[in-house]
Formats: C-alpha cells, sequence, structure tokens
C-alpha cells in the first residue's frame, strides 16, 4: 500500500533505469528454487489434499447471529459464504461476514498476553483473575468487581455469567455495543407478506442483522414484473440502499420523522392524534399530499402492507409506527414482535450508562472488558475513557490492541469466531452454533474461557457449550452432531409474544427549525470502528457516495449551498456534547437542513490500517446514545480542502441510457407488443459463430433486484485473490475490484432518482480487448470467455485503453508483495496471484467453471450450466445474478437473456456482451408519478 | 581530397556488420535454444530425498500400487503424498529400526511432517488436474516416465508449455485404457493410432487449448 514516496532525482533516476535495464534481461535466467512438499502426519478422514471442505458456523454482529458456510483449503479458512438454510442468510453473505476473513488473518491483531506492557502468559491472567485472587481485590461479593461485554444472545455465556454471579452476586454485569438493539423485544417482519411496505429512515436492505433475509423477501416479490409486485416508499434524511432501491423515496429532516409519522397516523383515522389535516405541510421533503396518497395505498392493503421504522430511531417514532401497524391491521401478519434473545435487553442496569455511573463513583476496583471498544465507541460527554483509565485493574480481552486495550493493564488477545465454539441467537431467536476452523491463530481465549478463567472453571469451551445446549434443549449426540453440521437449530424462532402496550405519543410541536439536524449513522464499511483495520472494507466504495478510506458530513446541496461549502470544505459541527471538524462531502437527495454524519473512523489504537483514516464523531453523540440531535454547522475557514478517494465521480447518464429503468405502466405497455431482435447491430470486430458443441456461458443482472449493496464486490475481492491498493492509488483511480458497482441519478440534485448498476467484464463475443493485445495475452475461449492470461501479459494496457466499458485492473505496483504472511492465508489457491505490471479483470469465476467442468467429467454425470455459481451471484442477497450456458435453452438465464426487459449496455458498439441486464421496474404509483 | 577514413575502416565497417547480423538473432535464439536443454527445464532433475526412498524397490519388487501412497490421483488436482502413518503401516513390522526411516519416526514422534523436496514442478499459474488426465486415460508413466526403476525419483518431462500443449493439441497417441492408467512400461502397439481414436471417443477426450484450461 505504499508507493514510491521519495521525489526521485533526475540522477537516481538514469542510475535506476541503467541497473534496471542491465538486470531485466536476467530475470528470466534464474531456475524455480527448489520447494518442499509437506505431506500430513495422520491425514485426517475427511480431508483430500487439494479438494476443499466447508463447514457451517455463524457469525455474531451486535449480537445476532448470521449463518456461514466457511470454504478451507487443508484447514486454511479462505472464503466465507452464506448458509442456504440458515434464516438470516438463506444463502447470501453480507460485506461485514465475508470480510470477517481478513480479520482472522489481519497481522496487527494483539498476539501476547500482557500486563503493563510486558508480556506475561496467559497463565499469569488466569492465576490473576482467579477466585483466589480476585476475592482479595474486589470483596467477598464482588461489590467491586464490573464485567462489559459486547452485546451477545449466547447461551453458553448467559449460562457463565449465572456461574459468575453464584460466585459474585453483586458484581456488575454490562452489555454494549453502539448499534445493538436493547428493547426487550425486538419487531419481526414478514416482507413477502406485504403489498405496500413504507419504510421510514430503515436501512432495512443493508443493514442490520436480518438484512440478508429481508433482502430476498423483498426480492422475491419484485422477480416479475406483474400486478403482484410488491411497492416501496421510503421516507428518509440521509441516502440508504434502501432508500435509493425504493419505488418512491421522500426526503425528510430527521426531527420532522414524527410528526409526519403523526400526520400519516391521523390520516389513516384515528382523530385523537392532532394534525393539521386541513392544511398543506412540507416536512422539509415530503409533502402532506404525498402523505395522503401513501396513507391511501397502505389503507388499500390492510393486513398485507407493513410500516418499518429505522431500529436506531426513538421509542416516539417506534411507537407510533406500532400503533400505524396496529391500525393497518398488519400486527402478527406482517410484523409481530419477540422477546429480545440478547442478554439483558430492556434492563437499564445492564448499560454502559450504570457501568460509567459506577465507574464515576469509583466502586469498581477491577474491570474485565470483553470484547468491544469502550474507550473509542461510546459517546464522548460520557467520558468511560477516563473512568476506565482511573480503574485499579483492567483487563481487556479483544481481537486488536485498540483504544482500549492501550489503556488496559491486562491485555488478553481475544480469539476470533473462526477460531473458537460459541453459539448465539439469529434475529428470529434461531439457536445457531459457531465452529472453529482453525486452532487460534495468535493463542486468543473466548469470552468464554476469559469467564470460566475467572469463575475457576476448569472445562474446555466445547465441553461447556454443550452443556448450555444441553439446557436448551438439544439433548443426546445426533442432536448436536446435526446442529454443528447444519450449523444451526431447525425450528427455533422464537415464539411471538404480545408487544408492550402502544402509547402513542401526542405530536409534539415541530421544534424550531433554525438549527440544523444531525444524524449519527452506522458506516456501511466499518460499522461502528470494529471493522476498521480491514483494507476489504476500507476499499469497498460506499453504495450510496462511493467514498472509500474516509468518512464525512453528509450535506444536501441545498444546505452545502447556504453554509458556503462544497465537498471538500471543513466545517465545524457543534452539537451539545462537542463540536468536531469534518470534510464536507455533498450527496445528492440527502435532506436539507439536516448533516449525516459516520462512526468508525478516526481510530487511535494500534491497528495500522486504521490509523489517521477519516474522524472520529463519537465524542460528539449525546450521552443517552440519541441517533439524533442538533447542532450547528459552520464553515471552517481556516482549513484546506479535503480530498476525498472516491470511485465515481460523474452521475449522470447523459441519455446513453447504460442503467435503463421504467414504471411497470410502460412496461406493460411495451411488453404487449415485444418481440425478441434477433439481429445483433453490426460489429468492427470479426469473429466466428461460437461451437455449440461445449457450454457457452452468460450473465444477466437484473438491476430492478440489485440494491447496490455491494456484498457481490467483496464475495469477487475475496475469490479472486484482488489485492488492496490504498487510499493514495484510489485516488489515482488505481482500485483493483473487477467489480464495481456504477451508480446514476436521474432527475434533480434535490430528490434524484437512483439505480445501481454492477458493471464487470461483459465478456463481449467480439471484445475489443483482444484485437490490440499485442502478445496474445486475452484471448477468447471456446466456451465464450474472454480469458486473461497473467503470465502472458506485458503491461501495455492496450486493452484497457481499449475496452468500452473499463472494466480492466492494472497492478501498478507490486500490491501482494506487501502483505503479511498470515493474510498470505486468505488467498484462494485456485487462483493465481498477480504481480506487477499485469493487466487483470472479471474472468466469470473460471476456476469454479473448471472445477465443477472437471468434477462432472471425472464422475461422469452431465454437466449442468446451473451448477457454477460466480462468487458475487454466490453472495448476492436478492439474487439478481444469474449465471448459466447459452447452450441449455431451458436455463433461467436464456429465459432472462430473450426476455422484453433484457439489453446489452453500449448494444450499439457491437461487442455483443455475453453479459447482459434487466431494465429496473419502478412500481410507481399512478397518483404520485409525474411520468407519463 | 584526401579520404576521410583510413582504409582500414572498410574491413572494420564489414567486420561489425556481419558480427552483429550474427549477434543480434545469436543472442536471442541461443537463449530460446538454451530454454528448452534439459539444464534450464530441470528435466532430469532428482534431488536427494530426507528419506531415501526406493520406488524401484516398493514397485517393482513389492509391487505396491501408485495409488497406495499417491492417493488422491483419481479425485483431486494433486495426487498426494503418503502421511508418515502411511510408511509405518508396514515399517512398524519391517525394517522398522532402519537408519534411513528415522525421518518418518521422527515425524510421527514430533507430530512434524517429512519435508520432501518436490521433483515436477510447475509454476504457480499453472493449474493442473490429476484426476481429468487418469479420467481420461493419461497414464502415470506418460508423465512420470518409469518410476518403477527409479531408485531415487528423477523428473523425466520438461514440463514446458510446448511439452503440454503437444498432447493437448493431439492427446490420442498418450492415451491408454483407465484400467491400465498405473501400468509402467506399457508397450504402444502398432494399433495406438486407432486406440487412440478409440478413446478419444469413448472418454469424450477433447483438445483444450485454450488459455484457462491450464492458467487461472
Amino acid at each position: 500500500m505504499t508507493s514510491f514516496d521519495d521525489e526521485l532525482s533526475r540522477r537516481n533516476f538514469v542510475k535506476l533505469l541503467g541497473a534496471s535495464m542491465a538486470l531485466a534481461g536476467l530475470d528470466g535466467c534464474s531456475r524455480m528454487p527448489g520447494e518442499k512438499i509437506l505431506p500430513y502426519v495422520h491425514q485426517p478422514r475427511e480431508l483430500t489434499p487439494g479438494i476443499a471442505t466447508h463447514y457451517a458456523t455463524a457469525m455474531m454482529l451486535d449480537g445476532f447471529a448470521t449463518g456461514l458456510v466457511v470454504e478451507s483449503h487443508e484447514g486454511r479458512p479462505t472464503k466465507i459464504e452464506g448458509n442456504p438454510d440458515h434464516p438470516a442468510s438463506l444463502g447470501a453473505a453480507g460485506i461485514f461476514e465475508q470480510a470477517s476473513l481478513l480479520q482472522l488473518y489481519d497481522s496487527n491483531r494483539a498476539s501476547a498476553v500482557r500486563s503493563a506492557h510486558a508480556p506475561t502468559g496467559w497463565e499469569a491472567f488466569s492465576e490473576a483473575f482467579s477466585p483466589r485472587a480476585l476475592r482479595n481485590h474486589v470483596g467477598g461479593h464482588g461489590a467491586g468487581l464490573a464485567l462489559l461485554l459486547e452485546a451477545t444472545s449466547s447461551s453458553v455465556i448467559a449460562d457463565m455469567i449465572a456461574t459468575l454471579k453464584g460466585l459474585y452476586p453483586e458484581a456488575g454485569i454490562h452489555y454494549y455495543s453502539p448499534l445493538a438493539r436493547t428493547e426487550a423485544s425486538i419487531p419481526q417482519y414478514d416482507i413477502r407478506a406485504a403489498n405496500v411496505i413504507l419504510a421510514i429512515e430503515s436501512d432495512f436492505l443493508a443493514a442490520g442483522p436480518m438484512q440478508l433475509r429481508m433482502s430476498r423477501e423483498f426480492s422475491d416479490r419484485r422477480r416479475e414484473p406483474s400486478a403482484d409486485m410488491n411497492r416501496l416508499y421510503a421516507i428518509e434524511s440521509a441516502v440508504t440502499v434502501t432508500g435509493s432501491s425504493a419505488d418512491h423515496r421522500f426526503r425528510c429532516r430527521p426531527s420532522m420523522i414524527q410528526p409526519v409519522l403523526a400526520e400519516l397516523y391521523s390520516l389513516l383515522g384515528d382523530a385523537s392524534v392532532p394534525a393539521q389535516r386541513a392544511a398543506e405541510r412540507s416536512y422539509g421533503g415530503i409533502t402532506s399530499s404525498a402523505l395522503r396518497v401513501i396513507a391511501a395505498d397502505l389503507s388499500r392493503h390492510k393486513g398485507q402492507c407493513l410500516v418499518i421504522a429505522g431500529e436506531r430511531q426513538p421509542p416516539s417514532v417506534h411507537a407510533l409506527v406500532a400503533a400505524i401497524n396496529e391500525q393497518l391491521g398488519n400486527t402478527g401478519r406482517t410484523v409481530w414482535r419477540i422477546r429480545s434473545p440478547l442478554l439483558g435487553a430492556g434492563d437499564g442496569s445492564f448499560s454502559i450508562e450504570a457501568l460509567a455511573g459506577r465507574l464515576r463513583d469509583g466502586a469498581v476496583d477491577t474491570l474485565i472488558c470483553i470484547g468491544g471498544n469502550p474507550s473509542y465507541n461510546t459517546p464522548g460527554p460520557l467520558q468511560f475513557d477516563g473512568a476506565f483509565r482511573k480503574v485499579r485493574n483492567t483487563a481487556y480481552v479483544g481481537l486488536y490492541e485498540n483504544e482500549t486495550g492501550q489503556n488496559a493493564k491486562w491485555l488478553v488477545p481475544a480469539a476470533h469466531y473462526l477460531e473458537t465454539w460459541g453459539d448465539g441467537r439469529a434475529y428470529d431467536g434461531t439457536l445457531s452454533v459457531v465452529q472453529p476452523l482453525v486452532q487460534p491463530l495468535n493463542g486468543g481465549k473466548s469470552a468464554v474461557e476469559i469467564l470460566a478463567a475467572v469463575c475457576g472453571v476448569e472445562k474446555s469451551p466445547l465441553a461447556l457449550l454443550r452443556e448450555s445446549l444441553g439446557r436448551t434443549g438439544l439433548v443426546g449426540e445426533t442432536a448436536w452432531t446435526d446442529a454443528v453440521r447444519r450449523g444451526f437449530v431447525v425450528g427455533a424462532a422464537a415464539p411471538r409474544i404480545q408487544g408492550p402496550t402502544i402509547v402513542v405519543p401526542t405530536a409534539a410541536a415541530p421544534e424550531k427549525t433554525d438549527h440544523i439536524d444531525v444524524t449519527f449513522a452506522a458506516d456501511s464499511r466499518t460499522h461502528d470502528g470494529s471493522f476498521a483495520n480491514n483494507g476489504w472494507l476500507q476499499e469497498l466504495p460506499d453504495p450510496v457516495t462511493k467514498l472509500t478510506w474516509d468518512n464525512a458530513a453528509h450535506l444536501s446541496p441545498a444546505t452545502a449551498a447556504r453554509l458556503l461549502v462544497g465537498s471538500g470544505d471543513t466545517v465545524l459541527v457543534r452539537t451539545p456534547a462537542s463540536s468536531i471538524r469534518l470534510p464536507v462531502l455533498i450527496v445528492a437527495g440527502h435532506a436539507d437542513d439536516s448533516v449525516t454524519v459516520h462512526f468508525g473512523y478516526g481510530r487511535r489504537g494500534a491497528e495500522r490500517l486504521a490509523a489517521g483514516v477519516g474522524t472520529d464523531v463519537f465524542p460528539m453523540w449525546p450521552a443517552t446514545g440519541a441517533f439524533v440531535s442538533s447542532a450547528s454547522v459552520d464553515r471552517a475557514v481556516d482549513a484546506g480542502q479535503h480530498t476525498f478517494a472516491i470511485t465515481q465521480s460523474h452521475w449522470k447518464m447523459d441519455g446513453r441510457e447504460q442503467a435503463k429503468s421504467e414504471t411497470l405502466r410502460s412496461y406493460n405497455a411495451r411488453q404487449a407488443t415485444f418481440k425478441p431482435d434477433d439481429h445483433p447491430p453490426p460489429s468492427l470486430f470479426k469473429g466466428e459463430p461460437p461451437p455449440a458443441a461445449v457450454k457457452q456461458w452468460a450473465m444477466t443482472i437484473d438491476l430492478g433486484l440489485c440494491t447496490g449493496c455491494s456484498a457481490c464486490v467483496v464475495a469477487c475481492q475475496s475469490e479472486n485473490n484482488i489485492p488492496v491498493v490504498g487510499k493514495e492509488d484510489v485516488e489515482k483511480s488505481r482500485e483493483m475490484q473487477w467489480l464495481r458497482i456504477d451508480r446514476y441519478q436521474d432527475g434533480t440534485e434535490e430528490n434524484p432518482e437512483f439505480i445501481a448498476q454492477p458493471m464487470l467484464c461483459q465478456q463481449c463475443e467480439r471484445a475489443p480487448c483482444e484485437y490490440v493485445c499485442p502478445v496474445g495475452a486475452t484471448d477468447h475461449s471456446p466456451d465464450g470467455l474472454n480469458e486473461m492470461v497473467y503470465n502472458r501479459c506485458v503491461g501495455t494496457r492496450f486493452c484497457s485503453n481499449n475496452c468500452p466499458y473499463k472494466v480492466r485492473r492494472f497492478n501498478w505496483f507490486d500490491y501482494n508483495a506487501e502483505i503479511s504472511e498470515t493474510e498470505k492465508m486468505a488467498k484462494n489457491p485456485d487462483v493465481t496471484v498477480r504481480e506487477r505490471g499485469v493487466m487483470e479483470k472479471c474472468t466469470f469465476c473460471v476456476q469454479r467453471i473448471r472445477e465443477k467442468e472437471i468434477s462432472a467429467e471425472v464422475a461422469g454425470t452431465p454437466f449442468l450450466g446451473s451448477s457454477v455459481v460466480t462468487a458475487c451471484q454466490q453472495a448476492c442477497p436478492t439474487r439478481a445474478i444469474t449465471f448459466g450456458s447459452l447452450t441449455e435453452p431451458e436455463s433461467e438465464v436464456m429465459r432472462q437473456r430473450e426476455g422484453p426487459r433484457a439489453y446489452n449496455v453500449l448494444d450499439e458498439l457491437g461487442t455483443r456482451p455475453r453479459v447482459r441486464y434487466l431494465s429496473r421496474i419502478r412500481n410507481a404509483n399512478p397518483a404520485l408519478d409525474t411520468e407519463q | 581530397m584526401p579520404a576521410l577514413f583510413p582504409r582500414w575502416t572498410n574491413t572494420a565497417v564489414r567486420t561489425v556488420l556481419i558480427s552483429l547480423a550474427v549477434v543480434l538473432p545469436g543472442v536471442p535464439i541461443s537463449v530460446m535454444a538454451w530454454q528448452r536443454t534439459p539444464g534450464a527445464t530441470g528435466s532430469g532433475y532428482s534431488p536427494d530425498q530426507p528419506v531415501p526412498f526406493n520406488h524401484l524397490l516398493h514397485v517393482t519388487d513389492f509391487r505396491i500400487d501408485c495409488r497406495y501412497c499417491h492417493a488422491s490421483a483419481e479425485r483431486s488436482s494433486v495426487a498426494g503424498l503418503p502421511p508418515s502413518s502411511a510408511c509405518t503401516a508396514c515399517h512398524n513390522e519391517v525394517w522398522s529400526n532402519s537408519i534411513a526411516l528415522a525421518p518418518v519416526r521422527q515425524s510421527l514422534a514430533t507430530n512434524r511432517p517429512v519435508a520432501w523436496n518436490r521433483v515436477n514442478r510447475l509454476p504457480d499459474f499453472v493449474y493442473f488436474n490429476h484426476s481429468i488426465h487418469v479420467a481420461k486415460g493419461v497414464g502415470c508413466e506418460t508423465c512420470h516416465g518409469r518410476v518403477d526403476r527409479m531408485s531415487q525419483v528423477v523428473r523425466t518431462a520438461p514440463l514446458t508449455m510446448q511439452w503440454c500443449v503437444d498432447c493437448h493439441a493431439n492427446p490420442g497417441p498418450k492415451l491408454r485404457p483407465v484400467d491400465e492408467i498405473t501400468v509402467m512400461g506399457r508397450a504402444v502397439g502398432a494399433d495406438q493410432v486407432a486406440l487412440g481414436d478409440e478413446l478419444v471417443r469413448r472418454y469424450k477426450v477433447r483438445r483444450l487449448t485454450n488459455c484457462t484450461t491450464c492458467h487461472r
């Protein structure tokens, strides 16, 4: 990730030039170095060298589990995929789950137990925190002991906490993850049953513990344009993936959400809530007349519609939304509640505020902090960090020596979830098993092992887990084996419960409007900062803004103009808690008079990649943990221009219609007269018809289903060994992702329509790149792949210049030479690791094609095109990507290719791409639609 | 006007021009020729191994099948090397105290693998798959040579791309029935042309010479 920082003098340049010329010829003379083969001592029965094995496991994020299947090569996890049977995954995997692989191999992980900066070893820790030693300090009842854990739903942790409470009845137990839900009961949704969905500041398609399932359910009602299509309205301040996928998106100031809902509530028929029904009001984007249309649409689908409030909205908003769902008869049909499986949910005594209070009172002698990063990710006014440092004895158990780890007296490296046994609940309550794939790389310890040491329990984490699961009803060897094999317990979703009594808040008069609303949002890539040291995620363009390696103050164009700032200028955001300088990023479609800031940057820990990236906004987060606050925003005149590394600079299609979108009405009209076009446009390039005897690979991407969530980008990066280049190189457009998601905006700057378009090598039948390569390094295969041969490439970059889709990537530096030895273990052994000076691009996951092809031929079974699943296709939560062979007329890809929605991007060039897109269909409400 | 250059320069220019005409194409040609010699390809390479395992003895005298040790050749991309425990399956009984087998015993005692020296090595950008070659009737001998006569394994093939492509472009002459895969010293009869054509049909052998057959 470094580049040549030093200015090269002319003299040095000539010297280097001479030396490299002289040595260049010798490069080919070296004999390949000798290599060792290390067979097993005892070969495990389930393992055949060269054949990958797959294990079910689960990852916890904010306390909830997502079921995964992890691919392992000779005991080395290399790829994380979704578990098709797990209710929170359904086969898809989000960006955090997939990128957690890189975290496992991160060379910055904490590697040794230390006490006061001296390495001590695990024995010293378990001795110092054993009941015998600890009692002397924390008192017989443990009044001086406090534990802080990440939000968790694990039964084995719950049991260990119970054991601990038996030992130390007065010990304080606290749970904290900044973005975790804390209510006692959590809403569950059946998106598939909803004809009309209204999302209120909710990014249910791309964030939260159930996003993968909800995306699938949402898309299942949109696969075919028909009267059965669902309709999504979104009312939001910042632009989210959900909002930009909505049929109708309305902007709204965050502080206006409650008045909007109050008006909607009264429109739907309860007159007890005062609302200015007569007066036409505007709530900073959405107007009363639009609300009336939405209310009418919702009323038409009573019991079959759904209103979703963002999980971080205040309780009053949730109460109003619950009341509206009740009014619409949705409760029990499209929405119901279960008891939150999170430990301590709904009880303030388990909160971090309670712990901060105890720390301030000096009541805590020993604080054990397992996971999380409270010194960084707590609200500034809580002053947790200062209180933490004053505690006599602190221990931090974490993956990294982060802000909290640096301040703790003891540091214990934590085990990654792929290194330890554990369990947790999915958002719907399904019991999921965390199965390790490797021994802890750095001797890390799991939360269970720490708790066992503190309780003086001498049992292995596996034994403790089996005991706990036995108590939940998982009895017997068969049940246990089945649960481990599947990764979860079938049919173990939590029972529905009666929600809390809904108290409809009487609409408060709209607050004074001279301030600016500030919204604290989870970052799409670093979440709450816990993924900040992950190169794949730092370099993943934000689904909406395409920003990498940074965070910013998001402002609407009008507000930015009012504040006399442009993108890259610095503003001073002042909240009652604190004031922070942030660079401005103007986001079309953002609500006026509000600013959105993102957690997860400005890290100060020992993580090398995360250090110095972006700005920390936790200090200005109100102590209450409210995600919306009021602020003043002023231009900081003395600051220079900030440079963002944004991967897309132009957002308009300028009439070329690369990403097509139409309303359901216009599609229906067009479809009636649709005839497939058998005459491809003329091509400048010569080409022969492909042989029919072999497969002809092709892909379709449904723009109506693609939300732009970017799971495919990370899947591709992981599958194809794509390097991370760093911020400076992204600024120079040298990012390496083979699959990018282009984003287009249509309409006004204030309220544009968005469309996301995954763009990858189109595998043109008449590929312009192939004709210009002087060394034949890119060529066409009989099965219709545009092949890229790295070992032939000499790096002229002619191919990239001639590619109209700009999907070829060039290795400007030897990015892979700079990664650590452990990170090399994350590489897919089936794909070549490219070096400097080599062009690369999407191969349609040719390694997966060949693997399936070979195994079918060896087994003598028919080889079906549908048996090949590309990495992007596999990760996609909405199944927008279809892959298959044109030689199979019955295949899904053929059906889609020949349908009325299919089109080629830049068709007029005559490249005849093998990737076809299906135009997006907006199920627009005619009452709101301005388009005819 | 006197001559601008002395007479000897004529010879000098001629000499230089002729040697340039020889050297300019000559250097690359000799480099390319050298690249194909066994010295450059590594054909004939036979490193000493930590255990002097004798294929001649085990294959010819004891008639142990190749797949007893190279167990995954039919299923996986790699043929596999035997785990240390496979050696002691027999060598617990015979030669159990042999000095030659000390590394194997040590491997089992310390749970560290025996570090064999690779003989047949392909570059990292080449993805060779044993199972498909076995399934299509390419015998062990075709690439690995007469292993049954090797007391110490020698690389017999140049493993150059040309060598691979020769067979990929015209596989027939090198094929044999699948049940004779491990046969060493199989006689190539006059009917090999006809047999090759028949096997190409029977095993549906394709002429795969496109790049992603091997480079991914």
